[in-house]
């Protein structure tokens, strides 16, 4: 949670997640330099760079467009999604990398300014094995700087959660211009069915988790609950939550967690303020309502984050009428407290 | 406030999923076809030690 202006908050986790990942870079860049000076003897140092790091960075970008969906499918990954801003600040220095070693070897021996040459050496729009794939990797550079330049929880603040989540949104308009750049530049001189099939798996693999988890939220957005009087809706029956959890429902166009707890029950927006994660799909740790996502937390009964964090989610009535819950439809401010529905014992009817 | 934002991921997505598979598959399926380099049978054989089979 963020209090004051840090840096980076580091704490285990995230130290552990970072050697993780710098060290996997430096093993995979060391592997592919190696193998590929004795492989092909004739390459130059450069040449084994820019490919070194252009291929980790496409690779990662795989990795961090696949860790969303699969959090949605499987609550396994979640550790994954904890720290992946770091992952994505990662992928835009090897694109980066990648990005200035290409430019100093095709584009700063002439008279004209490197990136002027970048930009207009090849105009060839018109034709797929000549287009200008290099073009297309440096519109996806650009996004991917504006990414990490804003992926601190500042700039969150600052530009407010909906501008910054389209402004990072355009991490998909990055992916599909290095597809682009990938096939109409690599694939055009490497015939190798290995690079196909590898670029060709990863766009089946990245496109097939996104549709499959969007079409699962999907199912959760369009379900309907039945509404008596006083515009109350069922929301489930008790025993179906388990202690210390949420059970996730769509009411009004919005999801509200509907958590238990010592005998209680509470119900708050799904939405954190920090990032939108689900709060849903966490679980109340130290009597707060703990983001899966990393770890904010709100008071179950009043929906705001115990002092000094001055985060605020709304919260729903409820009421428990013959072991299922009903939910009031309509939000209270955020941070409004609503006294918990206490569960009744088991055959006694409220 | 995040309903809208998982209905635009959805429709980027399904955007995507027809845009890239035919970008890419065009790409591939129109690419240059390389000319082999020319290799005369009898420099292949001068190359190759005698007795081995190429």
């Amino acid at each position: 949670m963020s209090h004051q202006y840090q840096a980076i908050g580091w704490n285990r986790q995230k130290r552990v997640y970072d050697l993780v990942v710098l060290a996997g870079v430096m093993l995979y860049i060391a592997l592919f330099i190696g193998l590929g000076a004795l492989l092909f003897p004739y390459a130059t140092a450069e040449t084994l760079i820019i490919r070194a790091a252009g291929s980790a960075a496409f690779l990662l970008l795989h990795v961090v467009l696949c860790i969303g969906p699969l959090c949605r499918l499987d609550s396994r990954f979640l550790p994954l999604l904890y720290n992946r801003r770091h992952l994505g600040v990662v992928t835009f220095l090897l694109g980066a990398v990648h990005g200035i070693f290409a430019i100093i070897q095709f584009h700063s021996l002439g008279d004209k300014n490197p990136l002027v040459s970048l930009l207009t050496s090849n105009q060839n729009f018109g034709s797929l094995p000549d287009f200008p794939f290099q073009q297309l990797g440096f519109l996806a550079l650009v996004i991917l700087f504006l990414m990490a330049a804003t992926s601190h929880d500042f700039w969150l603040r600052n530009l407010t959660p909906p501008i910054w989540k389209t402004l990072h949104m355009l991490v998909y308009v990055a992916y599909a211009l290095l597809i682009g750049h990938v096939t109409l530049g690599l694939l055009q001189s490497e015939t190798s069915p290995v690079l196909v099939l590898a670029t060709g798996g990863g766009l089946v693999t990245v496109l097939s988790l996104h549709l499959a988890a969007g079409s699962r939220e999907r199912v959760v957005d369009l379900e309907k609950l039945t509404s008596v009087g006083k515009g109350f809706v069922d929301a489930g029956s008790v025993e179906s939550i388990p202690e210390k959890c949420a059970a996730v429902v769509s009411v009004s166009g919005e999801r509200v967690a509907i958590f238990k707890f010592d005998g209680k029950i509470s119900a708050i927006s799904n939405v954190c303020r920090h990032q939108n994660g689900p709060l849903g799909e966490g679980k109340i740790i130290d009597g707060c309502v703990t983001c899966p996502w990393h770890g904010y937390q709100y008071l179950p009964e009043t929906g705001a984050s115990p002092p000094p964090f001055t985060e605020k989610v709304s919260t729903f009535h409820t009421q428990i009428v013959n072991g299922r819950v009903w939910i009031d439809p309509k939000p209270n401010p955020p941070g409004t407290r609503v006294e918990p529905s206490r569960i009744p014992d088991a055959g006694v009817r409220v | 406030m995040i309903q809208p934002l998982r209905k635009t991921h959805r429709r980027i997505f399904l955007a995507l999923a027809l845009l890239l598979p035919a970008l890419f598959l065009s790409g591939i399926a129109f690419r240059h076809s390389w000319p082999a380099p020319a290799r005369s049978q009898k420099s292949a054989a001068h190359r190759l030690p005698s007795g081995t089979t190429p």
